[in-house]
Formats: C-alpha cells, sequence, structure tokens
C-alpha cells in the first residue's frame, strides 16, 4: 500500500471526498483554497478560488457537475465542477461546518455554527442539476437547533429524513419534508461532541465519530445502534469501506492539547476495524499530526486521508488487504 | 487442561463471530429488500445515479 501524497495546502485539511466514480478527490483546508486532484496519481486537476476564509466542508453531486463548499466566510457556495466557475454564494450569519446533497443531487443542506444570538441551523435549497440556470435563494427548509448546535448532517436514503449528530453527543432524525424531529438518542457520551457521520452506500446505516473515543454503526431507521468501535484517542472521522466489511477511524490529539509534551503521544494513525466483529485489524501510519478527515473511494479500491499537517494521503489497497478473511468469513464465502 | 480451556475459548469466539456475521447479513437482507421496494435506484446502485447510456450494462467491479 503505497500512498501518495497531495501536498497543495498551506494548512490543516478539514475536509476530503471522493466523487461517486472514485477517480477525483475534493479537499478543502484552513488555506481558504478548494482543490480538485486525480485520485490514480495524485495530479492536481485544478483549484477553486473565491472563499475569504478558512473552509470547513466540500461536497460533490453524485453527476460529479456541481461542488459545494462550506466555510468560516459565512458563506456557502456552489461551484460548477469542470470549470471552476462559481455559480451561486448563498450568506449567512455564521460560518459553514458541513454541506452535503441528497442521494439524487438535488437538494443541498448546510448546516451553520451556532453564536451569540444566532441558533444553529440546519438549512436546504433545492438545487437545479444544470449549471447553466440560476440557482435559487429560497430555503426549502429550516431547522433550528436549539437544544444542542448540529456539527454534522445528511440525507438518508430517497432524502427521507435528515440525520444530525450534535455537539452533546446525540444523533436527531428529522423529517426531511417537514423538518419535524421525529427522534434523538444519546448515542455518543454526554458532551462529547459528534464529528462525524458518514453513510453505507445504501444509506440504511452510517458511522458516527466522537471526540469520546468510539465510532458507532447507526440503523438510519431507527437509530439504533448496530456497533461500537473503541479506540484510544479523541475521533474526527470515520468511514466506512464498501467491498470489505471494514470501517476506517481517523483522530488523534493535537500537541497542543496533550498535557505530556510527547508528540509520538498523538496517536496518527488510520485506524482499520472490522464493521461486523468490532475488532481492530490494522492501523497505517504517516501523519504527523490528527487526522481530520478520512473518506473512502466509492468502489472500495482505496481511501484518503486529510491530516491537521496540511498533507492529503491516498492509499490504494493492494491484494492482501482484499484476501484477508476471518475463518467465519470464509466459511460463509464456500457455502 | 491448559489447551482443552484455550480449545474452549477459541470455539467460543468463533461462535460469536459466526453469529454476529449471520445477523448482520439478515438485518442488511432486510434494509436491501425494503430499499427494493421502495424503488430506491441510486442507493442500490452505491450511490452513483445511472445514466441513459448504462441501461443496459452491466457494471464490473
Amino acid at each position: 500500500m503505497r500512498p501518495i501524497l497531495l501536498s497543495g495546502h498551506e494548512r490543516a485539511l478539514t475536509q476530503v471526498k471522493y466523487n461517486s466514480d472514485g477517480d477525483i478527490i475534493f479537499s478543502v483546508s484552513k488555506d481558504h483554497v478548494v482543490c480538485a486532484w486525480f485520485s490514480h496519481n495524485g495530479e492536481r486537476l485544478g483549484t477553486y478560488h473565491g472563499h475569504q476564509g478558512a473552509l470547513w466542508t466540500v461536497d460533490v453531486d453524485p453527476t460529479s457537475t456541481l461542488l459545494a463548499t462550506g466555510g468560516a466566510d459565512n458563506t456557502m457556495r456552489l461551484w460548477e465542477v469542470k470549470t471552476g466557475k462559481l455559480l451561486k454564494t448563498w450568506d449567512f450569519a455564521t460560518s459553514i461546518k458541513r454541506v452535503e446533497f441528497s442521494p439524487d443531487g438535488r437538494q443541498l443542506l448546510g448546516v451553520t455554527e451556532k453564536r451569540s444570538g444566532h441558533l444553529s441551523t440546519i438549512v436546504v435549497y433545492e438545487i437545479n442539476p444544470d449549471p447553466e440556470t440560476e440557482q435559487t435563494n429560497e430555503q426549502s427548509l429550516r431547522i433550528v437547533c436549539d437544544e444542542s448546535k448540529a456539527t454534522v448532517a445528511g440525507f438518508s436514503y430517497l432524502a427521507k429524513w435528515i440525520i444530525a449528530g450534535h455537539e452533546d453527543g446525540t444523533i436527531s432524525q428529522f423529517d426531511a419534508k417537514t423538518g419535524e424531529l421525529l427522534y434523538s438518542t444519546q448515542a455518543h457520551e454526554p458532551d462529547m461532541q459528534i464529528t462525524d457521520l458518514q453513510w453505507a452506500p445504501d444509506r440504511t446505516y452510517f458511522i458516527t465519530a466522537s471526540k469520546d473515543k468510539t465510532a458507532k454503526i447507526l440503523a438510519t431507521e431507527s437509530l439504533e445502534v448496530l456497533k461500537t468501535f473503541t479506540a484510544d484517542t479523541p475521533l474526527n472521522s470515520a468511514a466506512i469501506t464498501p467491498v470489505k466489511d471494514y470501517v476506517i477511524l481517523g483522530g488523534g490529539q493535537a500537541a497542543m492539547d496533550v498535557t505530556t509534551t510527547s508528540a509520538r503521544q498523538g496517536k496518527f494513525e488510520a485506524r482499520f476495524y472490522h464493521k461486523v466483529f468490532m475488532e481492530e485489524i490494522g492501523r497505517v501510519r504517516g501523519h504527523f499530526g490528527p487526522l481530520n478527515y478520512v473518506a473512502v473511494h466509492p468502489q472500495g479500491a482505496g481511501y484518503c486521508s486529510g491530516g491537521e499537517d496540511g498533507y492529503v494521503r491516498v492509499h490504494h489497497f493492494d491484494k492482501p488487504y482484499f484476501d484477508f478473511m476471518y475463518e467465519v468469513e470464509r466459511e460463509q464465502a464456500n457455502l | 487442561q491448559d489447551l482443552a480451556k484455550k480449545n474452549t475459548a477459541n470455539r467460543q469466539v468463533v461462535e460469536a463471530r459466526r453469529r454476529l456475521l449471520e445477523e448482520w447479513q439478515a438485518w442488511r437482507e432486510s434494509q436491501i429488500e425494503m430499499l427494493k421496494a421502495l424503488g430506491a435506484e441510486i442507493e442500490l446502485n452505491g450511490g452513483r445515479v445511472l445514466k441513459e447510456e448504462d441501461g443496459a450494462v452491466e457494471e464490473v467491479e
């Protein structure tokens, strides 16, 4: 597994995403710039300029036509992937912590930060998939999170629900048409922030990462916790791999947050766990700062991680990764 | 006697894994059936939007 190092950002990475074909990686950073890279060789395809502050989030629509970004300049923006043209800017009172398209790309949600006088919200816009047309200013939905601010959110299968993770460790389920809060559960330790929420390919379940040093798989419909993965460091990100039943966790404590000064205590490794058995099966070193985000190739060919160190590391899985099987898995495969 | 104990422990671990795997697979099948009943094409295609031109093309992964 020889990694490719994507060096082009000047500050910490905040999110990395593959497009649905897995041939392009989009990365955002505190350096205000959005980058697009070819995943197979790490060549930079282009950059998207315009944001005036740190970027927190990026997503690409399922046809790789439109790109959405959000950041500390209190804007959410829509770009044409191919040309880099800025198509739309939506302005807010606070920064945008998360953006995500619906499965069909026809809706886009944004999570806004809480600040004195402003509660955290989840906003939704209808998106016209044609890059030539004007996009709407009208929010089709606005959910106010008055209990605990939302940190992450996304659309379920068929955009039936919006699932959000919160600062207080709860996960909530909203009706994606009406915005009604249907259900909320204390999935992670109280007052331990949910740092990431990533979907399984068919969105019937998802994985959450938390500062409580665990990642959990929950069923989308019931919000039942199905799996728990226990790490030894606060987690920033968790991803589900297709093809193989693994999950990848990333995190680590920044040196300034560690009371003991040794950088070795940071635990800056990507951790692989078996999704069904919940056992750790391997670690990948490389970053020299916390892993802020891990993303998996949608066809399961590899993964990439964005680090506090300013680098994106792209890994292509090799044969032993695909061959590895537990005895009971081999039994099943031979049936 | 130690060996017998170890074998029992191993058998229990394997049994537990087998149970977890069976439970997971049963749940996954129920979810896939549910998506099929709802006609969730994009979700069943792993998040990729089916294009008209690849309607008849089978994807090899």
